[in-house]
């Protein structure tokens, strides 16, 4: 969803937004010379701190509390030194590619700091090209260290490089070229159609046991209906995403967060099994998490409050994508589905404005109040507004710290439940 | 090469905006020249056709012919949805200032015109689309090629290939690239076919060179992989500078994909090895796709050009056709129909090394009394054959590099069927 006032419409940017006297004395519609701007420094400190606290737990279970293969560990050190090279990259081009999307008038202007003097400045959108570009880029040259030429998970990387690729596509078109939003919910459909075509695994899943006596089957081959599980599974966590967005660093933050708690589950899972394919799935999901990770990093560090970029479209697709190609490449989509929980209930609670029942504004954003520089809930639904009127008004770096200490509450919780459960439902 | 000035900083459009009063959405492209393109269609089926249900009757079996009916009848559909998308994109794309001038009509009321630029990815897009759903109907069939491990993993590396050329085209068409990363993309985007590449790296030693080199069959491993990353970068920048013409750009690319097709049946037919047959089988069931968006795009982009590609389109077209040419075996074969790039790319070394001066377009003149190109000293086929031949109108120029690209097929064909027993 796009939160950020668009100027698309060429004769809109002259109309200038701005009352108060003391803003840029430029017409509004000019572009800032190249020499003139210059982007924010990244939040690196932040940043680096949530990679050491994500690298820590990681080793951890790696090198000490599991006894992984010491090839598996090796090519997954491998994976993260790549990621690492990435996240470098990503943080080195973002002010590149910045330049570029301004001098194209591809920027939106904060609505949650309209009436600041912030709420007046460009801020470059779309930024997610670059990650998803370096992405691409890591995944691919990873592909050639950690595979043989003749393995057969080079059918799943390659078909979840088409997918990822084609849902980037998808995206930045959307981005620039501003499509309605009928067409923007299609457009994972599109972007899922290789996998589709390269999904060679079973598609039965396993009855919970207290289920199956009722069903009488302990396993239950759901062939195309599955497959039309995996579509839907696409289309929800792109557009889950897109929706639970408005707030500086919001995006990328909620997929830092279940990227990170997807990484932990499959070390958990390497670690814990003895079966070779069962490893090889969740080596799988490694391999793509972690390039997601440290280039969404590189883009927190710009996007974190107060952002000085904006992601755009193409990173909450891109994003969405990559999370839910690993969880049905990785055949654990069910735990994916549990960690994504925050957006199924934003989902569901926003259901009725979605469909129409209740009235739907353009942006489902809070007020913001420029005297006290706080948010206050409106009584739009989804979590953003809820989370104002449950806990009161709060900054907009506050509100998006709540936001994400639940996603974080919320997977930890997931792992809490499956450990509980594993011996009574399967 | 952009030959179209570019309407990015945005004081430029303020003027041209003054120049040209349309309002928002009231974009109203010219009619596609569809009796054209429906024409080249139709020419191309006839040959097609008789390959495939008379000539080699016997040799295709009966499953392998219905999975190409069926890659047809997609592609069409997919001639269709580009045709229908293209109007419909123009008017997106000119609202976000995608667009540029005609140059080679600059001083006609013509070369006021905005026209909308990098209509590329409506093909580049409706192509993804038709090159999957093919794959999905043909797995229905018996003869279906990925259900070998070894083609889907090419497949899907093929894919992920275009698509990732489709999209750095893009981005190099929406935020104007330097020239000196445009180059460089291809081999990015090149990438996944080579980690995917499973195929032999040998070549085989033509017979009169054996005593000299001492093996009928080399092995080239990795160099034959850095063979394959130059390939594509050359078939994608070399379309890419055989341009600034309307039509040209798509035009070769018809051409050539038409060959390739026809070459593709040939050797199916005229083949009893069940694994060579697989590979062309495989450069139809992406070329075809090519060939029907492309000629969608060229109900437009003849000219007069209503719309203009991008490097979207030039680099999305090359790679597709690399990547058919690599993973079909067929690269020698694929090099010859690209014989009038490679004479173009050859003849412009010199200023694109920068040993000549290289001004930033290298288009004729254009006189607008008498409505002729006329050839400047650029060292490029377009304004070679101006010199040679005389002025003349863009649409004849055209017509007449496409005419010479035709031929250059035709003669490979024939080389083809002289060399095939005296070199191999």
């Amino acid at each position: 969803m796009a939160v950020r006032r668009r100027p698309s419409i060429p004769n809109q940017t002259a109309a200038p937004p701005n009352p108060d006297p003391g803003g840029d004395p430029q017409p509004p519609n000019a572009a800032p010379s190249l020499d003139q701007f210059s982007l924010a420094p990244p939040k690196l400190g932040l940043i680096l701190s949530v990679l050491a606290l994500f690298l820590i737990p990681f080793f951890y279970l790696l090198f000490v509390h599991y006894q992984v293969e010491s090839d598996l560990r090796y090519y997954i050190s491998i994976c993260v030194a790549l990621s690492l090279v990435g996240f470098v990259f990503t943080v080195g081009l973002i002010p590149v590619a910045t330049r570029y999307l301004l001098r194209r008038n591809m920027f939106g202007y904060d609505i949650n700091k309209r009436g600041t003097p912030q709420g007046e400045v460009k801020v470059p959108e779309t930024l997610g090209i670059v990650t998803a570009i370096v992405f691409l880029v890591v995944a691919i040259v990873l592909q050639l260290c950690t595979l043989t030429a003749d393995s057969d998970w080079l059918v799943e990387y390659n078909a979840a490089l088409a997918c990822i690729c084609f849902m980037t596509l998808l995206g930045f078109v959307d981005d620039v070229l501003d499509v309605p939003w009928r067409v923007k919910l299609a457009l994972p459909f599109f972007a899922s159609l290789p996998l589709m075509m390269a999904y060679a695994g079973h598609t039965s899943i396993i009855i919970p046991k207290p289920l199956v006596p009722y069903v009488g089957l302990s396993v239950l081959d759901l062939g195309v209906i599955y497959k039309v599980y995996m579509i839907l599974l696409v289309i929800f966590c792109t557009n889950s995403i897109n929706i639970h967005a408005g707030l500086n660093g919001l995006e990328v933050g909620q997929t830092v967060v279940i990227s990170f708690a997807v990484l932990i589950h499959n070390l958990m899972q390497i670690g814990a099994s003895t079966d070779i394919d069962y490893k090889q799935a969740h080596a799988f999901s490694i391999y793509i998490m972690w390039p997601l990770l440290t280039t969404s990093l590189g883009l927190l560090a710009f996007n974190w409050y107060p952002s000085s970029v904006f992601v755009g479209d193409t990173y909450t697709y891109f994003a969405g994508m990559s999370l839910a190609v690993v969880g049905i490449l990785g055949h654990f989509s069910e735990t994916l589905l549990l960690f994504f929980l925050p957006q199924i209930l934003n989902f569901l609670y926003s259901c009725p404005q979605l469909f129409g029942f209740v009235h739907c504004p353009r942006h489902r954003l809070p007020r913001f109040d420029t005297q006290t520089g706080l948010l206050t809930g409106t009584n739009d639904m989804n979590l953003v507004n809820l989370f104002l009127r449950l806990f009161g008004r709060c900054t907009e770096k506050s509100l998006c710290i709540r936001l994400l200490i639940f996603q974080a509450l919320s997977c930890l919780m997931c792992f809490g439940l499956r450990y509980i459960l594993a011996g009574w439902y399967k | 090469m952009v030959v179209r000035r570019r309407q990015s900083i945005p004081d430029q459009t303020v003027r041209s905006s003054e120049l040209t009063p349309e309002k928002e959405g009231e974009l109203s492209l010219a009619a596609p020249k569809l009796g054209l393109v429906l024409s080249i269609l139709a020419m191309f089926l006839v040959p097609f056709f008789y390959f495939l249900f008379v000539r080699y009757r016997m040799e295709i079996e009966i499953h392998l012919r219905l999975s190409i009916l069926v890659c047809v009848a997609i592609s069409l559909c997919g001639f269709v949805a580009s045709a229908l998308l293209i109007p419909v994109a123009a008017r997106y794309l000119l609202r976000r200032n995608l667009f540029g001038h005609d140059l080679n009509k600059r001083g006609t009321p013509q070369g006021a015109t905005k026209v909308p630029e990098a209509l590329g990815i409506v093909t580049g897009i409706v192509f993804l689309v038709v090159a999957v759903s093919v794959q999905l109907a043909v797995s229905f069939l018996q003869y279906n090629l990925t259900a070998d491990s070894d083609w889907l993993v090419e497949y899907n590396a093929a894919l992920a290939c275009i698509c990732f050329m489709i999209l750095l085209g893009f981005v190099d068409d929406v935020l104007d690239v330097p020239w000196s990363v445009k180059l460089v993309l291809p081999l990015f985007a090149a990438l996944p076919l080579v980690m995917a590449y499973a195929g032999h790296t040998s070549i085989v030693i033509p017979k009169h060179l054996v005593p000299f080199v001492g093996q009928s069959v080399l092995d080239l491993g990795w160099i034959y992989k850095v063979y394959m990353i130059m390939l594509v970068v050359f078939c994608t920048n070399s379309i890419n500078i055989h341009a600034g013409i309307n039509g040209l750009e798509v035009g070769q690319t018809v051409v050539i994909s038409v060959a390739i097709l026809i070459f593709n049946l040939i050797q199916i037919g005229a083949s009893t090895d069940p694994d060579y047959k697989k590979a062309h089988v495989f450069s139809i069931y992406i070329m075809l796709p090519l060939l029907t968006t492309s000629l969608g795009l060229l109900a437009f982009n003849w000219y007069p050009s209503s719309i203009f590609v991008g490097d979207t389109y030039t680099y999305f077209a090359g790679m597709a056709m690399a990547v058919v040419g690599i993973l079909g075996h067929f690269s020698e074969t694929l090099l010859l129909f690209f014989l009038p790039q490679v004479l173009n790319f050859l003849y412009s070394c010199p200023q694109l090394f920068g040993i000549v001066p290289c001004p930033r377009h290298r288009l004729p003149r254009f006189d607008p009394q008498t409505g002729l190109l006329i050839g400047s000293s650029d060292m490029n086929l377009v304004n070679l054959f101006l010199r040679l031949f005389g002025q003349c109108t863009e649409k004849s120029l055209c017509i007449r590099l496409l005419i010479f690209q035709a031929f250059s097929c035709l003669l490979c064909f024939g080389l083809r069927s002289i060399l095939a027993g005296w070199y191999k």
